[in-house]
C-alpha cells in the first residue's frame, strides 16, 4: 500500500554492512550471500537497521517453503480488516491465520500438499508416517523449531492425562494413542497401534494441528514435568490448577485463548498484538518477522502488514460495516442467502466484488428420521424403509428450489456432489422424482391405508401418523421455510408433521437423548465424504440423528448404545478398511461398495444439493481465489494462504 | 435513621444469599449447559469440536457434579477467597472480565443519566406551566414519539444513515487508532465524538418518560394553595417554582437512582449491542447465551448487589429531600 520494498532493501543492506565489523562482516556476508534474492517488509528492514532484529537470512530457512501468488507477486503493506462476532468466535482467527499444520490442502481440497513437513513416507501397512520437517524454520521469537517440539507437543502435552483426558480422536486408532519419536533434529516418527491411512488429510484439517501447536520452549514452562516451581506460578497467576494455566498461557486448537497470550511463540503468519479476550473490541495480529515462507521471487511472506478483526456483537453492524467498504475479506457471519441482494445492490458503494463459496455439504436439508426412536410404534414406522421410500417420493423438490433458494440448486438425496470422482448416481438421485401417486400406493401397502376425518393417515395401532420435526430457526432460517413447504406437501399424501422450532441447545440436548421424533440439518460428505460420513453409516453421535444409538455403539466399540443391524455393521467394517488403504483408487472401490448399502438402505430423505454460500473483497484487496470450497475441513480462507493476499494501492 | 440503615443493611445478607442461588438456579434451567451450546454454536459455521475433547470439557468445568455442589463451590470461593470462578468461555478470572468494562460503564450512564435530567427537567417545568400552549403540544409529541419508538431501531436507522450517508465510523466509543492509545487529550475528545450517539439514543426514551412524570408532578402541585398564597406574597414566578412546587416533584429523579446502579450492567443491553459499545451490557448476554455459568452469575450477583444499595441510597436522600418521607 506504502512505499514498494526496493528502496528500504537498497538501505538496509549498506547499512547493516556498514555497521559490522570486519571479522563478523565476512560471515555475515557469505550467509546473506545465500538468500541473496531475499526481501522483507520495510518496518522489519528498519528494525533490522536498529539492530533490533537480525537479517532476514537468519531469519529464514536456507530453503524457505516457496508460495506461488495466486495472480501476482504483491506489495507489502496495509491493514486486512475482517469482522468476528462477539462470543465464541476464535475459529473466525484460526481460519484466517492459524493454519499451520505439517501438511496443508490444495485449493482443489483434493490433494494433501507439504507445509511445515517439507516431505514424508508413509509404511506400506499404512502404521508408520515418517516427516522431514523444513530444516531453519523459527518460531515468531526466533527460536529454532526442531522434531523435539512436535514430539512434545505429542508425547508431553496432548498425551498428558491431567490435560486431556481423552487423547484427541483423531491422533487415537483402535483405542491406542500415536506414538511420536525423535530421528533427527528434522524428522519425525508417528507410529500408530493400527493402520491410519486417512491420517495425511486429517492432519491437513484443523484439527491436526496439534504437532505444531506447543513451542517446547515456551510451554514447557507450565508442565510440572518441566518446571518444578509450577505450583507457585499458578498460585501467582490466581487459577486453580496448572492445567487451567496452561490453557491460559498455550491454548489449545480450538478455544479462545489460543489468541489470547501475546507472549505465545507460533509458526503463522501474524501473531497476537491485541489479543482475543473477554473485553476486547477488536483483535489485531501483526506480521510474525520469522515467518518461514516466501514468494517465488524470495520476498518474505506475509504481504499485509496487519489483520485487524473487528468485534460486532451483532450480524447486522457486521453487514453494515460490509456494505460501507469498512471489511476487505468478509464470508462468516454473512453468508446468508437473505442478505445476497443486499450485498449485490452495493458492491459498486462498497468498492468490493462478490466471493463464491463452493458448499463441501452434500445436502441442503436432509430429513433424519428417528429409526432408534423410544416410542416401538414410531420406531417400526421409521424403520419401514417403504414408508421413507414414500415420503421423499412425496416430495415436490422442484417448488422448494424455486420458491427457497431462488432455482439455484438440483434434486438431491445424499453422497459426494456431482463431479466429485466418487459421485454415486443411485445414492444421489434415487426417489427424488415427485410422484403422488406412487407415495400414496406405497404407505396403503405398508399398512397405513386407513384415514381419519382430516385426511390424515392412521398407524396399524389406531394413532395418526405424525411426528415433530426439530429445526434451529436462528441457524438456518431457510430450513423453516423448506419444512413448511414439505408439511404442506406431506399433508396432500395423508402425512401430519409439525416444524418444531426450537433452540440450538435444546436441539442438541434432544438428540443426546435421543428424544427427538426427525430432525433437519444440512448433509454433510459432498466434497469430503471420508471425513465426515455422517450421513452414509451411523458415524457421528451429534450428527447420524437418524440413529444416535448405533453411532454410540460404533464409537465405544460396542459398549454404550444399542446394536445396530448387519448393514450397519457391514459399512463400519468398508468404512474402517477404507480409512486404512492409502491407495486413493482402492479406496474409491470400496467407498463405492459403501455406497451402495447406502443407496440401498435409504435412511435419510433429502431435498436438494447444498446450496453455495458467498462473501465479500474488496476491490483493492488481489491474489484472492473467488471460488474457495466452504468447508471446516478446509478451513476458508485459510488453505487460499491469506499470507500472499496484498493490496493495490 | 442510624437504626434504619443498619437493619436495612443487615437484611442485604440473607436477601443476597437468595438471589444468588436463584439466580444459579435460573442460569441452569436452559436445555444443556455450556458444552452443549459451546458445540452448537460451533456448528452454526460447520465447525466440529473432537469427539473426545468434547466429553473431557464437561468433566474439567465440573457440569456432571449436582447443581448444589456446583453452587456451593462457587459461593465457597467468593466467600473464602473473593474468587467469583473463572469463565469457561475465556478462561480468564470472572472479576478481571467485569472490571475491565466497568470504566466506560459507568461513564456511559452517568452521562446519558445527566443528559436526561438536564433534557427533562426544565421541559417537564415547562410544559406543566405552559399547560396546552403550542409548546406543549410539541414537547407531548416528542415524548410520546421518544417512549414508542424502540431505542436499538433508533440506533439502527441512525447507523445506518451515519455510516452510507455520509460515511463516518459510528460503532463503538473510539476510532481505530485511539482504541489501545493511552489517555489524552485527543482520545478523550475522540471519545466525546463518539459518545453523543449513544448518549443521545439511551437518553431518548428515559427523558420521554421523566417529562410525563415531572409534568404531571408539577400539575398536581402548581393549584394548591401555598403556591397562590406564595404568588401573592410577590415571589417572582421562577424563584416560586424552583423553590416550592418543583422541589416536591422532584422525588420521582431521587427515585431513579435506585434503578441506575442495576442499570449501569443490565441497562440498554440491545443499545449497547446495536452500536457494539465496550460496555458490560454485551458481555452479560453472551454469558447469558453461551451458559457460561459463573460469568453469568457474578453478573446477577452483581446487579442484585447495585439494586439493593441503589434503593438504600435513594431512600437516604428521599428522606434527606422530602421532610415527610422522615416523617413516616
Amino acid at each position: 500500500m506504502h512505499d514498494g520494498q526496493k528502496p528500504s532493501r537498497g538501505v538496509t543492506r549498506r547499512t547493516v554492512l556498514a555497521g559490522l565489523g570486519a571479522a563478523v562482516a565476512l560471515s555475515a556476508v557469505a550467509r546473506r550471500a545465500a538468500a541473496a534474492t531475499g526481501k522483507e517488509a520495510p518496518q522489519l528492514a528498519a528494525l533490522v537497521k536498529d539492530g533490533k532484529l537480525p537479517p532476514l537470512a537468519e531469519r529464514i530457512p536456507p530453503k524457505p517453503m516457496v508460495v506461488k501468488p495466486f495472480e501476482k507477486t504483491g506489495a507489502y503493506g496495509g491493514t486486512l480488516r475482517r469482522g468476528l462476532r462477539g462470543s465464541s468466535d476464535h475459529n473466525g482467527i484460526l481460519r484466517m491465520v492459524g493454519n499451520q499444520g505439517l501438511v496443508r490442502w490444495n485449493m482443489d481440497f483434493t490433494e494433501v500438499l507439504p507445509n511445515l513437513a517439507e516431505s514424508w513416507e508413509v509404511s506400506a501397512d499404512g502404521t508408520q508416517f515418517t516427516f522431514h520437517l523444513i530444516p531453519g524454520v523459527r518460531w515468531s521469537d526466533g527460536h529454532p523449531f526442531t522434531a523435539e517440539d512436535v514430539v512434545f507437543a505429542i508425547e508431553d502435552c496432548v498425551k498428558n492425562s491431567e490435560l486431556y483426558s481423552a487423547t484427541p480422536a483423531q491422533l487415537t486408532v483402535a483405542g491406542k494413542p500415536v506414538v511420536v519419536e525423535k530421528i533427527d533434529d528434522h524428522t519425525v516418527k508417528f507410529t500408530f497401534a493400527a493402520a491410519n491411512a486417512l491420517y495425511l488429510e486429517n492432519l491437513a484439517t484443523p484439527l491436526g494441528q496439534h504437532p505444531t501447536l506447543f513451542p517446547k520452549h515456551y510451554c514447557s514452562k507450565f508442565l510440572p514435568k518441566y518446571n518444578p516451581n509450577l505450583e507457585a506460578d499458578v498460585k501467582a497467576a490466581g487459577v486453580t490448577s496448572w492445567t487451567e494455566l496452561f490453557r491460559a498461557k498455550c491454548g489449545d486448537i480450538e478455544i479462545p485463548s489460543r489468541w489470547g497470550n501475546v507472549d505465545k511463540p507460533t509458526l503463522d503468519p501474524w501473531v497476537v498484538k491485541e489479543p482475543y479476550s473477554g473485553g476486547a473490541t477488536r483483535v489485531v495480529m501483526t506480521r510474525n518477522p520469522y515467518f518461514w515462507q516466501v514468494d517465488t521471487e524470495g520476498n518474505q511472506l506475509p504481504y499485509v502488514d496487519e489483520i485487524n478483526f473487528g468485534i460486532s456483537q451483532d450480524v447486522e453492524s457486521l453487514m453494515l460495516n460490509v456494505i460501507s467498504g469498512k471489511i476487505d475479506i468478509q464470508e462468516r457471519h454473512i453468508s446468508v442467502l437473505a442478505n445476497k441482494p443486499t450485498l449485490s445492490q452495493n458492491m459498486e458503494k462498497g468498492d468490493y466484488r462478490l466471493l463464491t463459496l463452493v458448499p463441501s455439504a452434500a445436502q441442503q436439508c436432509q430429513i433424519y428420521l428417528n429409526m432408534t426412536h423410544k416410542d416401538p410404534a414410531m420406531r417400526k414406522m421409521f424403520a419401514d424403509k417403504s414408508f421413507r421410500q414414500a415420503l421423499s417420493l412425496g416430495l415436490n423438490r422442484q417448488e422448494i428450489i424455486d420458491i427457497v433458494y431462488f432455482g439455484q440448486s438440483e434434486l438431491f438425496q445424499t453422497g459426494p456432489r456431482p463431479g466429485h470422482p466418487w459421485y454415486h448416481e443411485k445414492l444421489a438421485r434415487q426417489f427424488t422424482e415427485f410422484d403422488p401417486d406412487k407415495a400414496n400406493a406405497m404407505l396403503d401397502k405398508a399398512g397405513y391405508d386407513k384415514k381419519d376425518a382430516d385426511g390424515i393417515r392412521k398407524r396399524p395401532d389406531g394413532q395418526r401418523v405424525f411426528f415433530a420435526i426439530d429445526v434451529i430457526p436462528t441457524l438456518y432460517p431457510d430450513l423453516v421455510d423448506t419444512l413448511e413447504l414439505v408439511k404442506a406437501q406431506w399433508a396432500q399424501i395423508g402425512i401430519d408433521v409439525k416444524v418444531n422450532t426450537i433452540e440450538r441447545a435444546l436441539y442438541y440436548t434432544r438428540g443426546d437423548d435421543n428424544a427427538h421424533d426427525a430432525a433437519v440439518w444440512p448433509g454433510s460428505g459432498g466434497l469430503d465424504p471420508m471425513l465426515d460420513p455422517r450421513d452414509f453409516f451411523a458415524f457421528h453421535p451429534q450428527g447420524s440423528r437418524y440413529a444416535i444409538p448405533w453411532t454410540l455403539w460404533y464409537t465405544s466399540n460396542g459398549e454404550k448404545g444399542e446394536e445396530p443391524p448387519e448393514s450397519q455393521k457391514q459399512r463400519f467394517k468398508l468404512f474402517d478398511e477404507a480409512r486404512s488403504t492409502a491407495d486413493l483408487a482402492k479406496r474409491g472401490e470400496i467407498m463405492k461398495q459403501l455406497f451402495d448399502i447406502t443407496a440401498e438402505e435409504f435412511e435419510t430423505i433429502g431435498v436438494c444439493l447444498a446450496v453455495g454460500g458467498f462473501g465479500i473483497i474488496r476491490n483493492n484487496l488481489r491474489n484472492v481465489p473467488e471460488k474457495q470450497p466452504d468447508s471446516w475441513s478446509w478451513p476458508n480462507p485459510g488453505p487460499a494462504l491469506p499470507q500472499q493476499f496484498t493490496f493495490t494501492s | 435513621m442510624l437504626k434504619f440503615i443498619v437493619k436495612r443493611l443487615l437484611w442485604m445478607i440473607p436477601s443476597l444469599f437468595a438471589v444468588s442461588f436463584l439466580s444459579f438456579v435460573l442460569i441452569q434451567l436452559p436445555p444443556g449447559d455450556y458444552v452443549t451450546t459451546y458445540i452448537a454454536t460451533l456448528a452454526a459455521s460447520n465447525e466440529i469440536v473432537d469427539q473426545n475433547t468434547a466429553a473431557q470439557l464437561r468433566e474439567r468445568f465440573g457440569l456432571d457434579d449436582p447443581m448444589l455442589v456446583q453452587y456451593f463451590k462457587w459461593i465457597w470461593g467468593i466467600l473464602t477467597r473473593g474468587d467469583f470462578g473463572i469463565s469457561f468461555e475465556w478462561q480468564q478470572p470472572v472479576s478481571g472480565l467485569i472490571w475491565e468494562r466497568m470504566a466506560l460503564t459507568l461513564l456511559l450512564a452517568v452521562a446519558s443519566l445527566l443528559a436526561t435530567w438536564a433534557i427533562a427537567l426544565p421541559i417537564g417545568v415547562f410544559s406543566a406551566v405552559r399547560k396546552y400552549s403550542i409548546g406543549d403540544y410539541f414537547f407531548t409529541a416528542f415524548t410520546f414519539f421518544g417512549l414508542s419508538v424502540p431505542s436499538f431501531l433508533l440506533a439502527l436507522v441512525l447507523m445506518y444513515v451515519a455510516a452510507v450517508e455520509f460515511g463516518q465510523d459510528v460503532g463503538g466509543l473510539f476510532s481505530s487508532e485511539f482504541e489501545t492509545a493511552p489517555w489524552s487529550i485527543a482520545k478523550m475528545l475522540d471519545l466525546l465524538t463518539h459518545l453523543w450517539l449513544p448518549v443521545a439514543i439511551l437518553a431518548v426514551s428515559s427523558t420521554a418518560s421523566l417529562i410525563r412524570v415531572m409534568r404531571a408532578n408539577m400539575l398536581d402541585e402548581l393549584p394548591k394553595p401555598y403556591v397562590t398564597t406564595a404568588r401573592a406574597k410577590g415571589l417572582s414566578e421562577f424563584r416560586l417554582l424552583t423553590k416550592y412546587p418543583m422541589r416536591i416533584a422532584l422525588n420521582p429523579f431521587i427515585s431513579t437512582i435506585a434503578w441506575l446502579l442495576p442499570n449501569l450492567i443490565s441497562g440498554s443491553v440491545v443499545v449497547a449491542i446495536v452500536l457494539n459499545l465496550p460496555t458490560a451490557a454485551p458481555l452479560l448476554l453472551q454469558s447469558l447465551m453461551a451458559q457460561d455459568m459463573y460469568l453469568a452469575g457474578a453478573f446477577v450477583l452483581l446487579i442484585c448487589a447495585l439494586t439493593l444499595i441503589g434503593s438504600l441510597i435513594s431512600d437516604i436522600l428521599l428522606a434527606l429531600i422530602d421532610p415527610r418521607i422522615r416523617l413516616e
